[in-house]
């Protein structure tokens, strides 16, 4: 059953046409990469389902974006609901001046959640699920900036995580990170498969392929190429994916 | 466990089930024609099925392990190691369903014991018996120095094969009329020579995998 | 020495001398005034109202009006400039209205202080009809300053990263909520920086207070927002220029001087003070 659904979808940065005619749809508790040159529309298509693109001026879309069987464009959508239920990863690990503790706690307070023990659950339940937690765990009022580059970025999992969103978008989540540490967050990966629907953009294709149960090739704006990873990488249908990934482009 | 951990062990669990569904062939091949066992030849060769499908199965694995992780170093040579010997694997089985095709189809009486003694075909059964099992242990305890000892005994192996094909030579000058028997019988051990080469082919795959060696078309 | 490590060096010690030269020129106002008005200074002197005709006795009444104009201008500048600067840099689009605005507040920021004193006497003095008064001279003070409040309130926000904004909408909370407990903590160091800067500029502004609240000599201390009060900067001109002898009150004018410099360089070190302890919670 399709989670995620994109029906004709057609975006507008001022006249730039950055997305065409996008047609897609996600199963739950799937693992879904989008690949694709630099400027291809896939940020922008994954920004598209939590409505980040909103909080950019002059943009406009047409087409339906329905997820978990809501138009999620539709005017009486609560944006800020929705982004509890579709959480996000950014490319640079980006958790607040707060404590450890603060950050994974602080999508819980901001939805009104007071109680010191539900809070301290939370946390806890969060960080071993983003496999920070051993490595924190008697230090959860340190400074977040004190952590290394890739613990950042599980904190920011971890944070993600704590409002228990149905599905994870991650923005190039590794690619700011060094070999060990991407490792970790593709294992990581894994292992959330099994209870969240993850989309996730990356420029490295090996990437895609290692974690990835179906894989979508973005090029200028278009779907080019959607299908089963082992497919895409074994046999692609078209000629320009298979240039892509061979790394025979341009 | 790391995701291509998974993926390897996967695989290997894979692999493994071809080991057991081979030996099981070939030593059943054997007995078949110690005994002309015809019941037993008949069901060598309804199994063959599911040595193919299996095959296919591991090289399905192997495909996707080397287009999804690009693995390099151990894990390289461990994924072009399983997809070589699984062929050979595969190749050991087909002789051994020939073997069975010949007790249940070609084969008119048992074996004159006499014949039987001189072509020393219990010794090259047991050899390269013995040779399987000790290619499979070498795989799993990643043992090079035993890859070496099959194909020792491998040269021994060839060494039997060619004084049973000149003491067939014989038998055919004495009993013109057992030549059509006689063919057949040459054919059921080149067979058997087969398979220890073949079995020497994994021994060198074996190599390849633990020590990054080429051991082909050298002299052991 | 090559050709370019002496010309560089050379262009050094202009600019070390540049320097010298401020710190030595501000070292050589604080050490003046500090020699001319120690003197005078005594526990009495901080205490007492003046009396002989600004002769003797002390200023305590300035001290007061002073801190009363510049709770008064906070009061006034602080909450409509940090919330206008909040408006201008989070809520607002950045379409030509915004940008309207800002030329007019660095417009605002360059008019004479003169000019805001007869304003000030003009709307709040007469027709207001607030008089001459703690509350006229607050407004008055607080317009003057409310341009720096708006501007340093909108670089402090400016200067954080869209990260962490987009961070914290990503997990769902709204833009008052982000506003409240990402972007204003982190905002808080440099804003208080702002503070202090008014702080500084209301403590010593003369003319705004002229017509509007500053009084020569008061018997008592204000008891109400619409009484008039002394203030130390018009305290000074005044017994600098005219009363009844000037040469006798040139002391306590130096005196006067060195309280106003103290003050300022009080109220610079607390506010440092906090900015360092919000600093160090932030990190």
């Amino acid at each position: 059953m399709d989670i995620i659904s994109a029906e004709n979808i057609d975006f507008y940065y001022d006249d730039f046409h950055a997305l065409k005619g996008i047609s897609m749809g996600i199963e739950e508790n799937s693992v879904t990469a989008l690949i694709g040159p630099s400027g291809c529309g896939k940020s922008t298509f994954l920004r598209l389902m939590n409505r980040m693109n909103d909080l950019i001026d002059n943009t406009r879309m047409t087409g339906n974006l329905i997820i978990d069987g809501q138009n999620i464009y539709d005017k009486k959508v609560d944006v800020d609901s929705l982004r509890t239920k579709v959480g996000m990863v950014f490319q640079k690990p980006n958790p607040f001046p707060k404590s450890i503790f603060e950050n994974v706690a602080y999508g819980l307070r901001v939805a009104g959640e007071k109680d010191r023990y539900v809070l301290e659950e939370v946390v806890e339940n969060s960080l071993k699920s983003a496999a920070l937690w051993d490595e924190v765990k008697d230090q959860l009022k340190k400074s977040a900036f004190e952590l290394s580059g890739g613990q950042q970025q599980r904190l920011c999992i971890a944070r993600a995580l704590a409002i228990k969103p149905k599905i994870i978008l991650m923005d190039e989540p590794a690619s700011a990170l060094d070999p060990l540490s991407t490792s970790k967050i593709e294992d990581l990966i894994f292992t959330l498969r099994n209870d969240y629907t993850i989309v996730i953009v990356t420029h490295n294709m090996q990437q895609a392929s290692r974690i990835s149960d179906k894989t979508a090739f973005f090029y200028l704006g278009e779907l080019i190429e959607y299908g089963e990873t082992r497919q895409m990488f074994l046999k692609p249908r078209l000629e320009a994916t298979q240039n892509y990934i061979t790394g025979r482009f341009g | 466990m790391k995701h291509i951990e998974n993926e390897i062990k996967i695989l290997k669990n894979h692999h493994i089930e071809m080991w057991n569904l081979v030996q099981g062939q070939l030593i059943k091949s054997y007995e078949a024609l110690r005994k002309s066992d015809k019941t037993l030849a008949r069901e060598i060769i309804a199994k063959e099925r599911v040595v193919n499908a299996q095959e296919l199965l591991v090289d399905h694995y192997c495909e996707s392990f080397i287009a999804l992780f690009s693995p390099v170093a151990l894990d390289f040579r461990f994924v072009i190691s399983i997809f070589k010997i699984t062929n050979n694997l595969e190749r050991i089985a087909d002789f051994a369903e020939n073997i069975a095709l010949f007790v249940l189809y070609d084969q008119t009486k048992p074996i004159d014991k006499v014949l039987y003694e001189k072509l020393r075909l219990e010794e090259m059964m047991r050899l390269t018996e013995g040779m399987f099992l000790s290619a499979r242990t070498a795989l799993i305890n990643e043992d090079s120095h035993l890859c070496g000892e099959i194909l020792k005994t491998d040269n021994q192996v060839d060494n039997l094969y060619g004084n049973a094909i000149e003491s067939l030579a014989e038998y055919v000058a004495e009993n013109p009329e057992e030549a059509l028997e006689v063919l057949h019988l040459n054919s059921v051990i080149r067979r058997i020579e087969r398979i220890g080469d073949r079995t020497g082919n994994i021994a060198e795959d074996i190599v390849f995998f633990v020590e990054a060696e080429e051991l082909r078309h050298q002299k052991f | 020495m090559t050709g370019k490590q002496k010309k560089q060096a050379l262009v050094f010690w202009t600019f070390r001398m540049m320097a010298l030269i401020v710190v030595g020129l501000l070292a050589w106002i604080l050490v003046f005034i500090f020699i001319k008005g120690a003197g005078v200074i005594s526990w009495e002197f901080l205490t007492t109202a003046p009396t002989e005709g600004m002769t003797e006795g002390g200023i305590f009444p300035a001290i007061v009006g002073t801190l009363c104009l510049v709770v008064g201008s906070m009061v006034i500048a602080f909450p409509i400039g940090v919330m206008s600067g909040i408006y201008i840099n989070e809520y607002a689009a950045n379409n030509l209205f915004v940008k309207f605005i800002r030329i007019m507040t660095n417009n605002l920021a360059s008019i004479p202080s003169i000019v805001f004193g007869l304003f000030g006497m003009a709307l709040f003095v007469n027709t207001l009809g607030f008089g001459d008064s703690i509350i006229a001279g607050s407004f008055t003070l607080g317009l003057l300053v409310l341009p720096i409040v708006i501007r340093t309130t909108e670089e402090s926000l400016k200067a954080i990263p869209n990260s962490f904004r987009n961070g914290s909408r990503a997990l769902g909370a709204t833009k008052l909520q982000t506003i409240n407990k990402v972007v204003l903590p982190m905002a808080v160091p440099n804003i208080l920086t702002g503070l202090i800067i008014s702080i500084g500029r209301v403590s010593g502004e003369t003319a705004p207070i002229l017509f509007t609240v500053a009084a020569y000599f008061l018997p008592k201390l204000p008891s109400s927002i619409f009484d008039q009060v002394m203030a130390l900067p018009y305290h000074l001109y005044v017994l600098s220029t005219s009363g009844t002898n000037i040469e006798a009150a040139r002391p306590m004018a130096y005196g006067t001087a060195l309280v106003l410099i103290i003050i300022v360089l009080i109220i610079n070190i607390l506010a440092s003070t906090i900015r360092n302890v919000f600093n160090k919670k932030v990190k």
